[in-house]
């Protein structure tokens, strides 16, 4: 089923932090702790060539997104700097695919005091909007009014959440009845702290965010969030990574989010456990979905990336495992089965360069698009 | 997977899909099943064609690793074939009366052709009788019911005119078959007439007519039914389902599909006791006897899935179809064809061409079809024009406006980054995003400011209707317009139309010093354009742009003085208009 796999070095000076392919699948953005962004693009030959790298942060990048190609070819990154950063693509008529293209700054976000651990664009539905998760325990949403103008772009909340933020992941349904949601992962070390995921959701009566669930059952640091598409379903499934992988099913009560929530009132939610992996057998990095939400995808501190599917009768079990080079993996999947994964083996004193492998399946095996990071840094 | 051939099956199996949805939403009753009937034998005949297509690339291929792959996808098709025959038996084509074993003989005959190929063998030689494999190839013949070949090879023989085989060939010209028989004769009285051959047989055997000829013996034995015989005969059927159709042909000629499974178990017995282990594809048939429909596609699925999930598509499909699958809803929101229907349809769309094909399958998905197409749509990278509007095609005999619009947003951006204004202007409306075209348009209107040229005319010209999708584009078309007639010489008909565009307050204030600079050569001319009426129109909007921009505190927006000289320039224009005007409309002509 996965054949091929293509490595190709990145030439980053450090660890890469992390991979993301765009929203068709052709080009890929990396970031670094050589502060720098590296942008690839996949040519017809299925090989990729880098069109564009800069200096984007004066400290460790950690994050980097990619938005609705509706709004043009625009990133956003985060990093231990504390801020974040929007970036957009210019391309004159000269310009063609291959060559260099060059990205400028349209704006950086500064309101953080504290390392800035994770950017997310809002669903296209929502509008421009973009999150950002500090280590000093705030969620920041930042507006853009003018989609044709990117560098004007207003905080329109905070969120306090009590606990540093690592990780944090926008609920993608489209479902005219789902509020807007956020999870919000915590890599906050002591076990007393409470649930280390809690989920805030936007009341448009109130015209704020508040938290509707706190996840308790999480009680290790969590390195990574993603929900599943939901075309339908009468649930939201989430999946965490933290000491190992879980499942969890959120599903409005009540209306059974048939109706919008009446006023001012808080949704409820029961929530439940629909799986937990222990496979990795260590911690797990990054999770990502594909575009269908039929097959998660994670990778784990053992240095393998692994694929879920759900059978028709709801249960999950591992279908693939895939090793990448070294230890240390960061992976993507991508639309059309990809696999992304950055590793970057760790000798024992120097940082090695960033290698990113592509693994490629065959096509066959039922799932197409899915944008998954999974990756392992220390 | 996605080689040549399999494009080729997946492409015709589509064909013959989508006939049979539709057969499925127009016909009913026995139409329908022979409908049904139909596409299960075309599936079948696909099938068959490519997995010849793969044994000849196989013969001719070079490379060893290629070769054994390719009878890896062989050896799958083959078993597929087989599971698929033999479901069609049990659930498809399922005859009025219930019996079935005439279609399980032609389904062993088409599956185990060793027999028939001794037998050409065989009748090539020169002295059959010598052949060492000539009774192996008789026995394998009887096994399949084909009498008339074994009378055949039998008259080939050097004893064939002794009298035990001609008693044998009697014997065989006599037997009772229900092909020949079924129109005729009901199930009870062909039973009859049957056990009273099969008398026959065995009262020749005891009176030991055969005690000469220990193949012949044997022969007759097997007619009889005898149970033991069969036991021997095990090596020349090769597996438990072709022991067991011949088992049925000649003791239970009349047996019924549910009454199968008794007789299955003992035939599997025979067959692991030798030490035979059973493999998943007699997991599969047998689970089939057992009328366990979910555990063969269960099984299928699991075993047969690795390369693709075409075959229990297509499969559950056939079956839902017949009303043979339990169509409830299962957690996940949907059935089970559904589900595999998906499933297949997703792994379809990473292909560069066959994902056409993928969508199409969605289409006949009803609960969660129209989201996967959606969101597939949305995530497809539309690398040139021409896959934007295949796409675009496809929303719109879909009716997703939203996935047009996005698609058309998505190019518009793209041609705004490469610098072609026009090919994003034309996005950019198809779209009917309104915000998008009118920056796009002040963008337009401010080059023309500058440079006083006008590109991409060709667009604004055959925009039509279009235009009045944002003001700024109403205006720019209008202008263009203007030019036009002005350059034509229509002064008269220029002069209105720029009147009309002041007077509709359609062009940003930014732009009316232009446009006043546009109306001087015809304020100019010698013959009156613009007669009084208009001129005092001309005035007072001057007047109000002079007010405008004296009122603007913001001294970076105040008029130089060269604008303002401008705007005395003008005024200068327009009094010496009006004054030709009011002297021209009171003048008397003299005819």
């Amino acid at each position: 089923m996965f054949s091929a796999s293509k490595t190709f070095p990145t030439a980053h000076e450090d660890l890469i932090h992390d991979v993301k392919y765009d929203f068709h699948g052709k080009r890929m953005a990396s970031c670094s702790s050589d502060h720098s962004v590296k942008i690839w693009d996949c040519d017809e030959e299925d090989q990729w060539n880098c069109t564009a790298a800069w200096k984007a942060h004066s400290g460790s990048v950690w994050r980097v997104t990619w938005c609705h190609p509706e709004f043009g070819q625009v990133i956003a990154t985060c990093s231990f700097d504390r801020t974040a950063a929007i970036w957009e693509e210019l391309l004159g008529e000269q310009s063609r695919e291959g060559k260099q293209s060059h990205w400028v700054r349209r704006t950086s976000l500064v309101d953080s005091r504290t390392s800035v651990t994770d950017v997310k664009f809002a669903p296209r539905h929502l509008g421009l909007l973009l999150a950002t998760c500090s280590a000093d325990c705030v969620v920041r949403i930042y507006e853009a009014h003018d989609v044709m103008n990117l560098s004007q772009w207003s905080l329109q909340h905070e969120i306090q959440c009590g606990l540093s933020c690592s990780c944090l992941a926008w609920n993608p349904s489209m479902f005219r009845f789902h509020l807007p949601m956020i999870a919000v992962g915590s890599d906050d070390p002591s076990s007393t702290a409470g649930g280390k995921v809690h989920i805030y959701e936007y009341s448009d009566a109130n015209r704020k965010w508040r938290k509707v669930e706190i996840i308790s059952m999480v009680t290790d640091s969590v390195h990574d969030l993603a929900f599943a598409p939901n075309f339908g379903k009468p649930y939201h499934t989430l999946a965490v990574a933290s000491k190992d992988l879980s499942l969890f099913s959120i599903k409005p009560i009540g209306n059974l989010g048939k109706e919008p929530v009446s006023g001012g009132a808080i949704s409820k939610f029961d929530m439940h456990r629909i799986a937990e992996f222990t496979e990795h057998d260590s911690k797990v990095w990054r999770v990502s979905w594909n575009v269908f939400g039929t097959v998660l995808c994670s990778s784990g501190d053992d240095g393998c990336v692994r694929l879920w599917k759900a059978n028709y009768m709801g249960s999950w079990k591992c279908i693939e495992v895939m090793r990448g080079n070294g230890k240390k993996s960061e992976q993507q999947l991508e639309p059309k089965t990809t696999v992304v994964t950055a590793s970057n083996n760790q000798n024992i004193r120097s940082p090695p360069p960033g290698i990113m492998n592509i693994k490629r399946n065959s096509g066959w095996p039922s799932f197409s698009t899915n944008a998954d990071k999974g990756k392992l840094y220390y | 997977m996605h080689t040549s051939i399999t494009r080729k099956l997946v492409n015709e199996t589509h064909n013959v899909f989508v006939m049979l949805q539709g057969q499925v939403a127009s016909s009913t009753g026995s139409n329908l099943q022979s409908q049904m009937v139909m596409s299960s034998k075309q599936y079948r005949a696909i099938l068959k064609a490519c997995s010849m297509d793969l044994m000849h690339m196989a013969e001719t291929c070079e490379d060893e690793g290629e070769r054994e792959s390719f009878e890896d996808q062989i050896q799958i098709f083959e078993m597929i074939q087989l599971i698929w025959g033999f479901c069609q038996i049990l659930f498809i084509e399922v005859t009025p009366d219930g019996l079935l074993l005439n279609q399980l003989l032609d389904w062993i005959k088409w599956h185990f052709t060793d027999g028939k190929r001794l037998a050409v063998d065989i009748l090539h030689d020169e002295i059959p009788a010598e052949h060492p494999a000539y009774w192996e190839a008789i026995f394998r013949l009887l096994l399949q019911g084909e009498v008339d070949s074994v009378r055949k090879l039998l008259s080939l023989n050097t004893s064939n005119q002794n009298e035990a085989f001609l008693s044998v060939d009697e014997l065989l010209r006599k037997m009772p078959q229900w092909a020949h028989y079924h129109h005729a004769l009901s199930a009870a009285e062909f039973d009859m007439k049957w056990r009273h051959w099969r008398d026959e047989c065995q009262r020749r055997l005891e009176e030991g007519h055969y005690v000469a000829f220990p193949n012949l013996e044997t022969l007759v034995m097997v007619l009889c039914g005898d149970e033991n015989v069969f036991a021997e005969m095990k090596d020349m059927c090769g597996s438990w389902y072709h022991l067991l159709v011949s088992k049925m042909l000649y003791q239970n000629p009349t047996v019924r599909a549910p009454d199968l499974h008794h007789y299955a178990e003992a035939c599997m017995e025979e067959f692991t006791l030798s030490g035979t282990r059973m493999g998943e594809l007699d997991n599969i048939l047998l689970a089939a006897i057992q009328f366990d429909i979910h555990q063969v596609i269960k099984d299928s699925s699991a075993f047969l899935s690795t390369g693709s999930w075409w075959f229990v598509s297509h499969f559950t499909d056939l079956l839902h179809h017949c009303g043979q699958l339990d169509t409830q809803n299962l957690a996940y929101g949907s059935n089970l064809r559904e589900f595999l229907l998906l499933e297949y349809a997703s792994s379809l769309m990473s292909h560069k061409s066959l994902w056409q094909v993928g969508i199409d399958y969605l289409d006949y998905c009803s609960v969660f079809g129209r989201t996967y197409i959606t969101q597939f749509i949305n995530h497809m990278s539309l690398d040139n024009e021409k896959k934007a509007h295949k796409l675009l095609h496809i929303c719109e005999e879909r009716n997703m406006q939203e996935e047009v619009q996005t698609i058309c947003k998505v190019m518009g951006m793209k041609s705004l980054r490469r610098g072609k204004l026009g090919a994003a202007l034309s996005w950019f409306l198809r779209s009917r995003d309104v915000t998008a075209t009118s920056k796009l348009t002040e963008r337009l209107i401010m080059e023309y400011s500058k440079t006083g040229q006008f590109e991409y005319t060709d667009i604004l010209d055959n925009l039509g209707p279009a235009m009045f999708l944002s003001n700024r584009l109403t205006f720019l078309v209008k202008y263009r317009e203007f030019h036009k007639l002005y350059e034509s010489g229509e002064t008269n008909k220029a002069a209105s139309l720029l009147l009309s565009l002041l007077e509709a307050r359609l062009a940003p204030r930014t732009f009316w010093i232009t446009l006043f600079k546009d109306a001087t050569p015809l304020l100019e001319s010698k013959e009156v354009i613009f007669n009084s009426g208009q001129t005092y129109v001309l005035m007072h909007c001057l007047e109000e742009l002079r007010h405008e921009l004296d009122a603007k505190t913001d001294i970076s927006q105040k008029l130089t003085d060269m604008e303002k000289d401008k705007l005395d320039l003008l005024q200068l224009c327009l009094t010496r208009n009006l004054s030709k005007a009011i002297k021209a409309e009171g003048t008397v002509k003299t005819s």
